[in-house]
């Protein structure tokens, strides 16, 4: 080891471990994100209790069934919590500051019994706060064409 | 030596399981333990902390490796950086063709698979040991890869920390609690801490406003709400009554449940700790516990941020839904209260993946046993710990431990 015992530090060694793991995103999120590029919101319903997921799952864990029905969502919601973050997580892991504090919410659309947790454009949010979805359906990166979510009216 | 005593395993309180253990009419008891002392960097390898763990604990309960019937370990493959992280850990934990597991979550929920293990009647003593080293794997990516890698993960919003803070805004909404009360609690924590020897981060003269003025992360959460990703490991050792009539002090396993919630996305609202509230009520069931307020002397919780305690308490059936905040205000889980909750300062003051709620356990059986030091309550019988895994405690186990 080199270093005397219980004196230095053990030598340390930045070891690469980069697995890539080429995940199919399911037939239920590719049409989630296919009808968000025609303006679509798309939640699954569960065909024994009704609770609509958005975003999309495929199977329900109440009622221990596979869900195959759709419903169209409205673009609306109601903020169930939010933080205004003022650090991210680096790509080494350490907590790093924002150059400009953002605010993350948990939003459950109108019609959903799930959430989606989502950047808010705005200062004073809070819980309870009515809010819409931001579709940028050209967006080239699917994960851009549901980006945020903004105050209503 | 207590009567033996009908002994279940159950992981909800009502069902079919519960019809169990009618064969079964054996206890499980903690013989012994060990930590390491808790560091950002410890000047040593996970392997040379799991051997001082395993070298202590085994000394302590007047073993020898030789004796050791069955080993579970509790690490992780993702924190270790290699795939079967319990391979290398055969050696310092002394499992050499043994029995040998492991459990890739808390050490709290390997020392159930060691429980059973015992009650299972095919073994005597199990060795439970718990490690990792945050400054071996970058701190916050485990918490992102816990993400569903279809949605949440690529959009880089959540991670321990802002899904932490949602928890928190959400509960404070639907209680009434503020973020002084919050502080309080990390105030509370860190200052029980500083009576700790093994405790990293500990803050003597604490007080609300020091914890709120610290650094701050995603509101309400500060730096000093949030518990310390940092290095360490602790040891158990397990005992069947036949083999805890030689030790001394044998601190009673009375009861375990445990629970796992749905992703934290998709629970309707994260108000509550609902798994946290199944696993509570089957453990007591098994403990004999109807009034864990007055029967629960002290409680060692794995609160991985402030606002976990509050809603923790309300959980647990320390005080009513929605009045966490207020039963803090009381002065109940202080140092000196009637139900003093983390007076070893908590996973505020260490938390240590995988091993932060096993730490739990052991300090719970210190207090027990007389054996905690500064940090010691005097005349506790019975105390209860807890362990959790996953984002917003996602899964619960809870323990409720006796001494004789």
């Amino acid at each position: 080891m080199g270093a005397k015992a219980g004196k230095d530090p053990v030598p340390r060694a930045s070891i690469p471990l980069n697995p890539v793991f080429n995940w199919s995103v399911g037939n239920w999120m590719e049409y989630f994100y296919d009808s968000l590029k025609e303006g679509k919101i798309m939640g699954s319903k569960c065909p024994a209790c009704g609770r609509v997921s958005l975003p999309p799952r495929m199977i329900c864990e109440r009622c221990f069934v596979k869900v195959e029905d759709w419903v169209e969502l409205p673009a609306t919601g109601t903020v169930q919590a939010c933080t205004t973050a003022s650090v991210k997580v680096a790509e080494n892991g350490d907590l790093v500051d924002l150059e400009a504090p953002e605010v993350i919410a948990m939003v459950k659309h109108d019609g959903a019994d799930t959430c989606i947790a989502a950047r808010l454009e705005s200062k004073d949010a809070s819980v309870g706060m009515r809010v819409e979805a931001v579709i940028d359906a050209g967006a080239a990166n699917v994960l851009d064409l549901l980006a945020a979510y903004r105050p209503l009216g | 030596m207590p009567a033996p005593r009908t002994y279940w395993i159950s992981s909800r309180p009502t069902g079919r399981w519960d019809k169990g253990g009618d064969n079964v009419d054996k206890e499980v008891a903690i013989i012994a333990y060990a930590q390491t002392k808790y560091e950002a960097d410890a000047n040593a390898s996970r392997e040379l902390q799991v051997l001082e763990v395993t070298v202590a604990a085994l000394k302590a309960a007047g073993l020898k490796r030789e004796d050791l019937d069955t080993i579970i370990t509790a690490n992780n493959d993702y924190l270790d950086g290699r795939t079967i992280s319990n391979m290398r850990l055969v050696e310092p934990s002394g499992a050499w063709r043994k029995n040998e597991s492991k459990v890739e979550m808390d050490g709290a929920f390997a020392m159930l698979y060691a429980v059973t293990r015992i009650l299972s009647g095919d073994h005597d003593i199990a060795l439970v040991v718990a490690e990792s080293q945050a400054s071996v794997y970058g701190t916050y990516l485990p918490g992102i890869m816990m993400l569903d890698p279809t949605f949440d993960r690529q959009r880089w919003l959540l991670n321990e920390v802002s899904a932490a803070a949602l928890q928190a805004s959400s509960y404070m909404d639907a209680a009434g609690v503020s973020v002084e009360q919050i502080a309080g609690v990390a105030a509370k924590n860190l200052e029980n801490a500083a009576l700790n020897p093994v405790a990293l981060r500990s803050l003597k003269g604490a007080d609300a406003k020091k914890v709120l003025a610290s650094r701050p992360l995603c509101s309400p959460i500060t730096e000093l709400m949030a518990s310390p990703l940092c290095d360490g490991a602790c040891a158990l050792v397990l005992a069947s009554a036949k083999a805890a009539a030689k030790a001394e002090k044998p601190v009673w396993v009375k009861g375990v449940g445990f629970s796992h919630d749905s992703y934290l996305t998709e629970r309707g609202s994260l108000d509550n700790m609902g798994s946290l509230k199944l696993a509570a009520e089957a453990c007591y069931k098994q403990a004999g516990i109807d009034d864990p307020a007055s029967q629960i002397e002290l409680a060692e919780l794995h609160e991985c941020f402030a606002h976990e305690e509050l809603m923790a308490y309300e959980a647990l059936g320390f005080c009513d839904p929605m009045q966490g905040g207020a039963f803090f205000d009381s002065g109940a889980t202080k140092k000196g209260g009637e139900l003093p909750v983390n007076t070893s300062g908590g996973a505020l003051g260490a938390n240590v993946a995988c091993a932060a709620g096993l730490t739990r356990v052991i300090e719970a059986a210190m207090q027990i046993r007389g054996d905690a030091g500064k940090h010691q309550v005097k005349g506790v019988k019975t105390a209860l710990a807890h362990g959790q895994t996953g984002l917003c405690a996602q899964e619960n186990i809870v323990y409720v431990l006796g001494g004789e």
